[in-house]
């Protein structure tokens, strides 16, 4: 395999793919920074012009497409707390305050660097573990997947914000949120009221750019005209430059790669739970984990780092077993059958060199990252920091609305933006968090499925869910989060009852 | 804060009580997750309530107290910071997505930017001019030409 995996460098260095490469990454940030286009919308839309390529070239500009894109997903998120891709979500939770206290660069600059360092460690990953660990996912069933979804709703319901209570009914409210719609399973509508906008139930990105876009342009309308950020936001620089940030972040990094592989290898799990997992774990290992949430580099590095390092792991069950972990990966697929290759593991027998170069174009648009990335990002989209608010705020407004309109064509999306908009408004002025709320969305339907698949096959017996070995981790990992926060309360009133006494 | 724990929380409660009143008119497997869901948020929506009454009286205790004795007490943040902006802006946001079908959308983009714009306090013109045209001229390109997405046309093209 080493050598067949040495032997494709050559064919990836080739100047038609390198230039696929360049491009793709080019096109994916633009792509991943305007919200409303995603990765998927991208290859699909380019797959079609690449028919007559050869299948190095096409897969270049996916790998370039994908791996950009999830970088540009972190520039408005950065810069006006809107997510460019889902997976960008958990990059506002730190990413926004740092723009607001004058380090949108420094944002920007860990958010590249991070997004490079999981994208490389994914690489790696996928060249060196895909058939290995492509056979682990295969015990993973229903019941492991139900717990994967619980586990990452209740720990960021517990970890995000002050309030556990709080936490709990914003991931409650998402869950129901995500149950609107005609159920996949059974067919019955479920909380439609007989409308037929709603038996198609809510688009993930319209409750996503409502929930965390609107809010702060109302904010910021509600400012005099004004620049919204500090004109310094973009001279403050890591101290000790790049090698500064290296040396700050190699652990969160290297922590945060490893979880983003793990669960891209997880078909279905997705970039954005990598960032929400591995942004859980950098607050609970951070020994100022009350600093998270207010603008602390550490989160945007975990968050990025985390969602980059899913890309290519997600590629490792679709390549090795045929089975795609994601609508990027289906894609990949697709790509690789348009172009008369059969995916599987023969696949590494008969196409060595598409395969292993694809591997390679993985890894290259990684590094490509750090070049265009930082160029494209804080050159070009950062001036929009320059702008006064009441400026601001309607071009943002406008943006918004081209984003959710090309969701799906329909006005009424609009209104549902602007409604979930004014519900984050409200809730985030009563103290409830808003990442429990859209990762309910994300995650509620994914329990629910493979819970109720779990009832299906075990024929109700609810032991099923507790008697497999990797369930029972993941609910001692479970309880471990439940207890860490119950020890840290406690401490807490000690603290407080023995300063009052 | 006191009396929106408070409210906060009785509202919780009454969309988890609905939720579980609703789901169990779901078919079988249908209305678990609804009815566990509802369930939950019921239960978690009690200490917000508890926690809200009882700050709510300790309050009243406070400014009792402080009214027998003439000083005054700090009042709760505002909801809204600014009410006229803010409805400035929810207004317009309206009536662009109402005429965006009808107008076109490059036209009411352009009109709602200027607008709000002047509505929210910027009052140089070429600064005006210059950011939505240039605004404009890029989303045109990159969604017509580049991405060619359909977007609401221009009434003035429409046949």
């Amino acid at each position: 395999m080493f050598e067949s995996l040495l032997n494709a460098l050559p064919v990836a260095l080739q100047f038609g793919s390198l230039i696929s490469l360049f491009v793709g990454t080019l096109i994916g940030i633009l792509i991943g920074a305007l919200p409303g286009l995603n990765p998927v919308m991208a290859i699909a839309l380019m797959l079609p012009l690449t028919y007559g390529f050869d299948p190095i070239i096409a897969l270049g500009l996916v790998a370039g497409i994908y791996n950009g894109s999830m970088y540009g997903g972190a520039i408005p998120a950065i810069l006006l707390n809107i997510p460019g891709t889902p997976a960008a979500i958990a990059t506002t939770f730190d990413g926004y305050p740092m723009t607001r206290k004058g380090e949108g660069g420094l944002a920007l600059k860990t958010a590249c660097w991070s997004s490079a360092i999981g994208g490389i460690v994914s690489a790696l990953a996928l060249m060196t573990l895909a058939p290995m660990l492509a056979k682990v996912t295969l015990a993973f069933g229903p019941a492991e997947y139900f717990w994967v979804a619980v586990f990452g709703l209740v720990s960021i319901a517990v970890l995000v914000g002050k309030d556990v209570s709080k936490g709990m009914l914003s991931a409650l409210l998402g869950v129901i949120i995500g149950l609107v719609g005609i159920d996949t399973i059974s067919g019955e509508e479920r909380f439609t009221f007989d409308s037929l906008y709603l038996s198609g139930g809510f688009e993930l990105l319209i409750v996503l750019i409502g929930l965390y876009a609107v809010p702060p342009v109302l904010e910021m309308a509600e400012k005099r005209n004004e620049s919204y950020f500090d004109s310094d936001s973009f001279r403050a620089k890591p101290s000790g430059g790049s090698l500064g940030l290296l040396r700050r972040h190699w652990r969160t990094w290297s922590r945060s790669s490893l979880i983003g592989v793990a669960v891209g290898i997880l078909p279905g799990a997705g970039g954005n739970l990598a960032a929400l997992l591995s942004y859980n774990e950098a607050k609970r290992k951070a020994p100022d984990p009350e600093s998270f949430g207010s603008g602390n580099p550490v989160g945007v590095a975990a968050a990025e780092s985390g969602n980059s390092a899913d890309n290519a792991a997600a590629m490792i069950p679709s390549l090795t077993l045929g089975i795609p972990g994601n609508l990027v990966a289906a894609l990949v697929l697709g790509a690789l059958m348009i172009h008369g290759l059969q995916p599987g593991p023969q696949l590494f027998t008969r196409s060595p060199d598409v395969v292993f170069g694809f591997m390679w174009q993985m890894l290259l648009t990684a590094m490509l990252l750090l070049l265009l990335g930082g160029m494209v990002a804080t050159r070009l989209f950062a001036q929009v920091l320059r702008m006064p608010s009441a400026l601001l705020v309607p071009t943002t407004l406008v943006l918004m609305a081209v984003g959710v309109y090309t969701v799906n064509g329909n006005v009424t999306d609009l209104y549902v933006m602007l409604a979930f908009g004014l519900a984050g408004y409200l809730l985030n002025r009563l103290g409830f968090p808003l990442a429990p709320v859209v990762l309910g969305v994300l995650l509620g339907p994914m329990a629910e499925q493979n819970f109720r698949l779990t009832m299906l096959i075990a024929q109700n017996d609810w032991t099923v869910l507790f008697s497999r070995p990797i369930s029972l981790g993941i609910i001692a990992l479970l309880a471990v989060v439940l207890l860490s926060q119950l020890w840290k309360a406690l401490r807490q009133r000690r603290q407080s009852q023995y300063q009052g006494s | 804060m006191n009396y929106r724990d408070l409210f906060s929380g009785i509202a919780f409660l009454i969309i988890g009580v609905s939720t579980v009143w609703m789901g169990k008119g779901f078919f079988a497997d249908a209305a678990y997750v609804p009815i566990g869901v509802g369930t939950l948020m019921g239960a978690f929506s009690l200490p917000l309530i508890w926690r809200g009454m009882k700050s709510v009286l300790a309050v009243r205790t406070t400014t009792d107290a402080a009214a027998s004795s003439h000083m005054t007490t700090q009042p709760a943040p505002a909801l809204v910071d600014h009410p006229g902006r803010f409805s400035v802006t929810l207004g317009c946001s309206l009536v662009y997505y109402a005429t965006l079908p009808i107008v076109g959308f490059y036209t009411t983009s352009a009109l709602f930017i200027t607008l709000l714009a002047v509505l929210l306090g910027e009052r140089r013109p070429a600064v005006i001019a210059g950011i939505t045209l240039g605004f404009i001229t890029l989303l045109y390109a990159l969604f017509a030409v580049v991405l060619k997405r359909p977007l609401p046309v221009e009434f003035f093209l429409a046949s």
